[in-house]
């Protein structure tokens, strides 16, 4: 069975809705605010979605039992679906959600813990604690939407959103769903935040490093839809939960694994979605994969998502978003190849002499799992 | 498809550091509910839990790099692993393709809340920020592969209480469709103040102990502890010679869409996760001969849990033994669904059923055969393994005797 991506649906710092994402993604110097407040100290180079607003989005009485991360999800995930068309052909039992997060639950979190060590074991708040767990942005969609298909959270740090997507893929194709509302979802949460820059992984006016990102991406995942999901892999490097791994083999084997499930060979591959982050390490990574991927192939190379909207478990499937735009709509894209790519001879999206067909989006996460999902148009 | 079997299993809970031990005291009916010394009870509703002795871990077949930095879950995991390695007898070379499936939890909560207290009290500069970096929830699968230089696929779901349960599920698909050949599925979890304080606030807890299926019980133990199971097809373990323990038969995965932390009542949503599972594994509800219930003790979970098993097997369900362990090892969050299926893989090794520690009086609502008192010795072949978590994130595994 084809499985594609149907319709889609986003929050980002571009602001509420895939009309905001078009507008950025045309806007070559387009660079959102970098600034996240903490209680007692300077504010952090975050890029959040500081207009969000759920007025004339959501009933007012949900949006207030809901958290922020599940806030951001339910807006994209409504966008998604009023975007497919309902009612759905599907029964919704049938419907499943899978999401990916990395930081999803943060803020509720520190509420109880900040009530239980200033207040008393005994304050912590109980409303909070439901939305504590991870999966609560995922399972507070399937409760709004009364999607009760499989309902699944995948924690995979910066690879989560693609995880989930790939999972969904496979959840579609072996039947095991009609459909499925996939992607990622992350907070901006100051504590999050500090620790990166205290642990100077965060990029700031001195150093290099990646931007913490804040978001929902959306897509629905159905058979037949026009902008097919090739294939995808995933792939391990080995080595500690907070660093990236010394070598790019987890990342090349996912990308094999991504081109053997669709058949294709990598000449086949007319566009990659760079997972560029900021983070020097990264890049020499994707780059080092690149070569080894595509020879002397040279796709053309679309740059800036997780640098320019921040990086995190969303920005891993908005890149997925991003292709669909291009494919389904020819979106224009004026954000070139990152330097180290593009310093290899990997031409921007704009350079390219045809309209792409196919796409290669990857994700590597901290600790060394790599994932790596094909798009490509119906032929 | 490749049928899948589960060649090694590896347990770390309250009863004990290691599958032996703890599969021993567990059909002996003992319980490693007691006061919690891992930080201090005071001032909350309950002050026991299942705590796992953590000192008694063996982790000498874990390189020491990978220890460093490593919280308990991840140590717990670890421990986990090697056991459920070294009973299948398999030793696998560095850059080998296996692949590690986890239920994420709680992962470096314990550790890195002492940091979060220090940080509210004395601003950006309070030291231990290290902890940190053991928070994410896959910290516990990058730790194994790091440990072992697995390079398959690696992941991590986190679906709270129902999460190992969907990682066994996922991993024997990931054998059954080839995508590994060899998978470490389950999952590790470790007490910390924030899931102690949340349950409590809730007032989901019982004071004394889990008493799942009583009449008079008040809610769960808050528990902790790991699984690992070796998952491999049978035609694999068969040409190394290997027994099976178990097969992995079918998942059934649903959403309740109905309530965050409340069961539906009338049981029919979890009923719906109990059918996709036999369908899946291509069972009828006749075919099943034990059921290793979620039984949490909750007054809302039990009679929902109850309700749902009538609704699948009818006449039969008092003819079908249903047990908890959760009186025993506590409630072990996103790590219970992986420990469980690991003791169904057990019983229907051994023909040893365990028993629902804590159920002296059966509550009537809920007119079960719990297995009260000690294990029972009934040989089945087909059990299921339930888990209904918070946010309605059902599933159930379906395993089955391996001949």
């Amino acid at each position: 069975m084809r499985v594609g991506i149907a319709s889609a649906g986003v929050v980002s710092p571009a602001g509420t809705g895939l009309a905001a994402l078009r507008e950025a993604l045309a806007n070559p110097d387009f660079a959102p605010k970098l600034e996240l407040p903490r209680p007692d100290a300077p504010p952090l180079p975050v890029v959040a979605c500081h207009s969000f607003d759920t007025k004339g989005l959501l009933p007012p009485l949900v949006a207030r039992r809901l958290d922020r991360a599940s806030r951001l999800l339910a807006v994209a995930v409504r966008e998604a679906l009023t975007a497919f068309g309902e009612p759905l052909p599907w029964p919704r039992e049938e419907v499943g959600v899978a999401m990916g997060t990395w930081t999803a639950g943060t803020s509720p979190l520190l509420e109880i813990l900040q009530a239980v060590f200033q207040l008393g074991p005994d304050q912590a708040p109980p409303m909070h604690f439901p939305n504590s767990v991870a999966n609560a942005p995922a399972s507070q969609v399937g409760i709004l939407e009364k999607l009760g298909g499989a309902n699944v959270t995948f924690f995979e740090k910066q690879a989560g959103g693609l995880r989930a997507v790939a999972e969904a893929f496979r959840f579609v194709r072996s039947k095991r769903l009609k459909a499925c509302v996939a992607g990622g979802v992350d907070e901006a949460e100051w504590l999050n935040a500090e620790c990166f820059d205290r642990l100077r992984a965060l990029r700031t006016a001195t150093r290099p490093g990646f931007t913490v990102g804040e978001g929902a991406a959306a897509l629905v995942l159905a058979p037949e839809a026009p902008v097919l999901v090739l294939g995808a892999g995933a792939a391990g490097s080995p080595c500690p939960p907070y660093l990236y791994p010394s070598t790019p083999k987890g990342l090349v084997a996912a990308c094999h694994r991504a081109l053997g499930d669709a058949s294709l060979a990598p000449q086949d591959v007319d566009l990659v979605v760079s997972l560029a982050n900021g983070s020097p390490q990264l890049a020499a990574l994707e780059r080092q994969a690149l070569v080894e991927v595509f020879g002397t192939h040279r796709p053309a190379v679309l740059g800036g998502p997780s640098e320019r909207l921040g990086e995190g478990a969303y920005s891993s499937a908005l890149r997925l978003i991003v292709a669909f735009l291009v494919f389904a709509e020819a979106c224009p894209v004026a954000w070139p190849a990152p330097p180290h790519l593009a310093n290899l001879g990997f031409p921007a999206l704009g350079e390219l002499a045809f309209p792409p067909r196919t796409a290669l989006v990857t994700a590597l996460a901290g600790g060394g799992s790599a994932v790596a999902v094909l798009l490509g148009l119906q032929r | 498809m490749a049928q899948v079997v589960i060649t090694g299993v590896g347990l770390v809970t309250a009863l004990g550091t290691s599958r032996e031990t703890t599969w021993e005291r567990l059909l002996a009916g003992e319980t490693g509910i007691r006061g919690v010394t891992l930080f201090s009870p005071e001032g909350f509703r309950a002050k026991t839990a299942a705590q796992v002795d953590d000192k008694a871990l063996d982790l000498s077949q874990v390189p020491p790099p990978v220890l460093a930095h490593a919280s308990r879950a991840s140590r717990f995991a670890l421990a986990a692993a090697a056991e459920a390695l070294a009973q299948a007898e398999l030793m696998p070379e560095p850059g080998v393709s296996w692949a590690v499936v986890f239920g994420g939890g709680a992962a470096g909560l314990f550790e890195a809340e002492g940091f979060v207290e220090r940080r509210l009290r004395l601003g950006p500069k309070a030291r231990g920020v290290e902890a940190f970096v053991e928070v994410p929830q896959d910290a516990p699968a990058d730790r194994v592969a790091a440990a072992w230089g697995l390079c398959g696929e690696r992941i991590t779901v986190t679906t709270a209480c129902s999460s190992s349960t969907i990682a066994v599920g996922l991993g024997a698909e990931l054998v059954r469709q080839g995508r590994a050949e060899v998978v470490l599925a389950g999952g590790a979890d470790a007490l910390c103040r924030l899931t102690f304080a949340g349950f409590n606030s809730l007032r989901a807890v019982d004071p004394e102990r889990a008493r799942p299926f009583d009449r008079r019980r008040q809610g769960l133990s808050i528990g902790e502890g790991a699984a690992v199971l070796v998952l491999e097809s049978a035609e694999r373990a068969a040409k190394r010679g290997a027994r099976p323990l178990a097969a992995v038969l079918g998942l059934g995965i649903t959403n309740d869409a109905y309530h965050m932390t409340q069961p539906e009542p009338s049981g029919s949503p979890w009923a719906r996760t109990v059918r996709a599972a036999l369908a899946d594994a291509g069972m009828a509800p006749e075919d099943v001969g034990y059921i290793n219930a979620h039984g949490t003790a909750t007054e809302q979970n039990d009679s929902a849990e109850w309700a749902a098993y009538a609704q699948v097997f009818g006449d039969r369900l008092p003819s079908i033994p249903v047990s908890s362990v959760k009186g025993a090892i506590g409630h072990c969050l996103c790590a219970a669904g992986g420990i469980e299926a690991a003791v169904t893989a057990l019983a229907l090794c051994t023909g040893w059923l365990p028993p629902t520690v804590g159920c002296e009086e059966l509550d009537p609502p809920c007119p079960l055969d719990p297995i009260p008192g000690k294990a029972r010795r009934q040989q089945v072949e087909v059990a299921l393994s339930s888990s209904f978590a918070f946010g309605g994130n059902s599933a159930v595994l379906v395993l089955g005797r391996a001949w």
